[in-house]
């Protein structure tokens, strides 16, 4: 298990490092001059140079990567082209914002996905097995940014029960959580349930019922658990995703997330923004990948040693 | 089981929806904290460093400047200044400060400070992207605590109202130093002399401010002023329909009927000087010919495009000076008349009597229904023959685009806007007229250039007679508008919604808003 995990962390340095050039390539090869989209159109061509100057631009392009590799390997993220702030400040302001909601997001998912899955397979081709999979039909095609706006005008607007938007409080929260759920509490729940369904046909189930078990016994004591494996893979898949920010939703509820800080930053070309948010996002992803690989390992020993 | 709950579950959520109470009143007491929806977040707190009108309002409540404009009657009037004195060779003014004003860390607005604030944004080591501000001015000289003179190197006509934008502000040498260079882009604490205090700015989420109880003048009536940062316009709308907001800029263009309906809302909207024209390349392509250019210019229903794709939130422009700036004259009463035979004769006449193909650009979403009023323009052309296909790019693309020199741009036709913070026709004719501003030298992509026009506005700006400029500059609009270099179509409102209980909030047209003094009722 030792070797399995450090052969996996090792893997993840080639990966963070291809994802570092490439970002740090296809930044500058997107048409548009830093420089004059953040002076402004009334910003003379001098006041335009100067700051161009100032953001190390006018450098040649290995000297630029090479400052960029420094700075990283000291821990530094660089400075934000837009705002002078440190990078890391940037991120860091938005970061508990962004895991808050991608936390409440997944924990409500998995929670409704793998009971609404479970329950669906255990009724399987029943008008409530049919209801669940047309609700988690809906909510992988409805638009995200709609669902929200929905969701808005009918329980701010309308009923004012909570608030339109904005970071605060746990009312706040409810919302974006559940706009933001919809799409993955649908996958985990057919995942879950074609999942159960398979492993409901394997030889030790049938043993299991010609046992004598009562149904629930079979499904949640013995064929639930080994039904779970793949789901624990989409939920850690799902809640990655989330971490890298969700930008339609943040932008619908005004929530201060990473993802509308990449956007922002790519509209204003703010390089060292966009290079250190995605680095973030690539470190995220791959932990959490490592962690989903780890806790497979740990429940299927077919993995470990197979 | 689960079936049990989740029915359970259905039937008491339709309950709670058929018996919800009603959607609250307004409530009527003045509220503690006056909300904004805005839709960017600040990116610099530095005044020297600002770029974009909305954030440099939301610094307006923190910080002041020596001299104020009444935009009613475009005039300067006094403001950390009391009065001021132009030499005869105009190449000094000496302001006399008011006595009264503190910075809000207690110490005084002196001689020291406006010299410290000005030595700061003519220093080439500050960034100050806005450095056009303090052109001409060449040394700040404090001659008593109270007065403080401004040598320059030129005359400038503009000056006043250049001392007028908020990068001009004046900033506590003593609130900047303890702070820190490093830290001024996030950190404004005390280092202004306005009514409003700077308490947080929270990333991405809001600016919050807070009353200066200390102010030298007249008492705003809201304790806080919160700035909450929400990029979608529609949203914006949601928040004060929901009560959450008391004012929202800028929502969407389509709702704007709606909202002028809504017993709860008001629309304020003004007439601002953001002219939006199209860009014609005066010098390759089929708009070389004056008389091509005049034809498009015929062959247009602003009018049309005004009421039913921007909502009557524009102007239609009958000068390419917009009428807010000084030296404004109309060359043609209505603008330029909407005539679909007179264009189909001009073009004929030019050697185009099938008309032709030409390129159109235009961004989405920088100017109110840019995309839509674009479409619609390249469906009145076709009706004279010009087929135009429009295509679009996100802002920084398209800069890159307008930005392109004469030798390797591809611009036939491109959909622009231009506005300056200074209301002097100077920031726009010679900003978009002038052909020492052609790409790379400056924005004014139509490539225009007429030796008249360039020498008349070069002496506009030099001389500081304003009634000798204003004939400089009615000359000039006259060429100009012969000329037609763009199409001209309209000036654009700027808008807001409020709520109904919300009174006295202004509209500049400098695109800001001034509610400092409004009132609750």
């Amino acid at each position: 298990m030792g070797g399995y995990l450090v052969r996996r962390l090792l893997y993840t340095i080639p990966t963070l490092v291809g994802v570092s050039v490439a970002v740090f390539l296809l930044v500058r090869l997107i048409p548009g001059d830093p420089a004059r989209v953040i002076a402004g159109l009334l910003a003379t061509n001098e006041d335009v140079d100067r700051l161009r100057v100032e953001l190390g631009l006018n450098r040649p392009l290995y000297v630029q990567y090479a400052l960029f590799m420094r700075d990283i390997l000291s821990g530094n993220l660089g400075i934000s082209a837009l705002t002078r702030t440190p990078v890391l400040i940037e991120i860091g302001s938005r970061f508990p914002a962004t895991l808050m909601l991608a936390i409440t997001s997944t924990v409500l998912a998995t929670g409704l996905g793998v009971v609404a899955g479970v329950s669906s397979a255990a009724s399987y081709n029943s008008w409530f097995d049919y209801a669940v999979m047309t609700v988690a039909l809906a909510g992988v095609s409805i638009p995200v940014f709609w669902l929200g706006i929905m969701l808005m005008l009918v329980f701010a607007v309308h009923l004012h029960w909570l608030p339109a938007g904005g970071y605060g409080g746990p009312d706040h929260l409810i919302l974006p959580a559940i706009t933001l759920a919809a799409f993955s509490l649908a996958i985990i729940a057919r995942i879950t349930r074609s999942s159960l369904l398979e492993t409901l046909e394997a030889d030790y189930v049938r043993t299991a019922q010609a046992k004598g078990l009562p149904h629930r016994l079979v499904i949640y004591q013995h064929a639930l658990r080994n039904a779970l494996i793949p789901v624990i893979t989409v939920i850690g898949l799902q809640f990655g995703t989330l971490l890298g920010g969700a930008v339609l939703t943040e932008t619908t509820f005004a929530w201060p997330g990473l993802g509308r800080l990449l956007v922002g930053a790519i509209s204003s070309r703010d390089y060292p923004v966009i290079q250190g948010v995605v680095l973030i996002f690539a470190v995220l992803f791959v932990l959490v990948n490592l962690a989903v690989d780890v806790l497979y390992a740990y429940v299927d020993p077919r993995i470990r040693y197979g | 089981m689960l079936k049990r709950w989740v029915g359970l579950w259905v039937t008491l959520v339709l309950i709670g929806l058929v018996a919800a109470p009603p959607s609250n009143g307004q409530a009527q007491a003045v509220p503690r904290t006056l909300k904004f929806a805005v839709g960017i977040d600040v990116d610099t707190l530095d005044p020297a460093a600002q770029t974009t009108t909305t954030v440099q309002n939301m610094i307006d409540y923190v910080f002041e400047t020596l001299v104020g404009l009444d935009y009613k009657q475009n005039k300067i009037l006094p403001l950390l200044a009391t009065s001021w004195q132009e030499a005869s060779d105009g190449l000094s003014i000496t302001f006399k400060l008011r006595g009264d004003a503190k910075f809000q860390d207690g110490t005084p607005v002196n001689a020291e400070a406006v010299k410290f604030t000005f030595d700061r944004l003519l220093d080439p080591k500050v960034t100050v992207p806005q450095r056009f501000i303090v052109d001409g001015i060449k040394e700040v000289q404090t001659v008593d605590p109270l007065t403080v003179r401004l040598a320059l190197s030129k005359p400038v006509p503009l000056l006043l109202r250049n001392l007028t934008a908020t990068v001009a502000a004046i900033i506590s040498p003593t609130a900047f130093r303890k702070i820190g260079a490093a830290n001024f882009t996030r950190d404004i604490t005390d280092a202004g002399s306005g009514p409003y205090l700077f308490k947080e700015w929270a990333r991405g989420t809001h600016l919050l401010l807070v009353r200066n109880p200390n102010y030298w003048g007249k008492k705003p009536i809201f304790e806080e002023v919160q700035f909450r940062v929400v990029p979608d316009a529609g949203v914006r709308e949601t928040m004060i329909l929901a009560g959450d907001v008391h004012v929202a800029l800028l929502p969407p263009a389509p709702d704007v009927a709606r909202i002028r309906s809504n017993p709860n809302l008001t629309l304020v909207e003004a007439p601002t000087d953001r002219t939006i024209f199209i860009v014609l390349n005066n010098q390759q392509g089929p708009f070389k010919d004056v008389r091509v250019r005049q034809a498009v210019n015929y062959a247009i229903n602003k009018r049309a495009i005004l009421a039913s794709v921007l909502f009557d939130l524009g102007t239609v422009v009958d000068s390419p000076c917009p009428s807010s700036l000084f030296g404004y004259v109309p060359m043609q009463a209505g603008g330029w008349p909407f005539d679909t035979a007179k264009a189909k004769k001009l073009l004929a006449e030019a050697g185009f009597p099938n008309g032709f193909e030409a390129t159109f650009i235009t961004p989405t979403g920088r100017y109110i229904q840019d995309f839509q009023f674009a479409q619609a323009i390249a469906s009145q052309l076709r009706n004279v023959g010009i087929r135009a296909d429009v295509s679009t790019m996100e802002w920084p693309s398209y800069v890159a685009q307008i930005t392109r020199p004469l030798a390797s741009t591809k611009i036939e036709m491109a959909v622009l806007g231009w506005a300056t913070p200074v209301l002097d026709c100077d920031g726009t004719l010679y900003g978009q007229f002038h052909s020492s501003q052609q790409p790379p030298g400056g924005l004014a992509p139509a490539f225009y250039k007429n030796a008249q026009v360039d020498q008349l506005l070069t002496d506009a700006r030099t001389i500081a007679n304003q009634d000798k400029r204003a004939a400089l500059y009615k000359q000039a609009q006259t060429l100009i508008w012969n000329d037609a270099p763009w199409i001209f179509l309209w000036t654009q409102k700027w808008y807001v919604v409020t709520v109904k209980n919300l009174q006295g909030l202004a509209i500049s047209p400098i695109e800001k808003w001034d509610a400092v003094y409004a009132t609750w009722k």
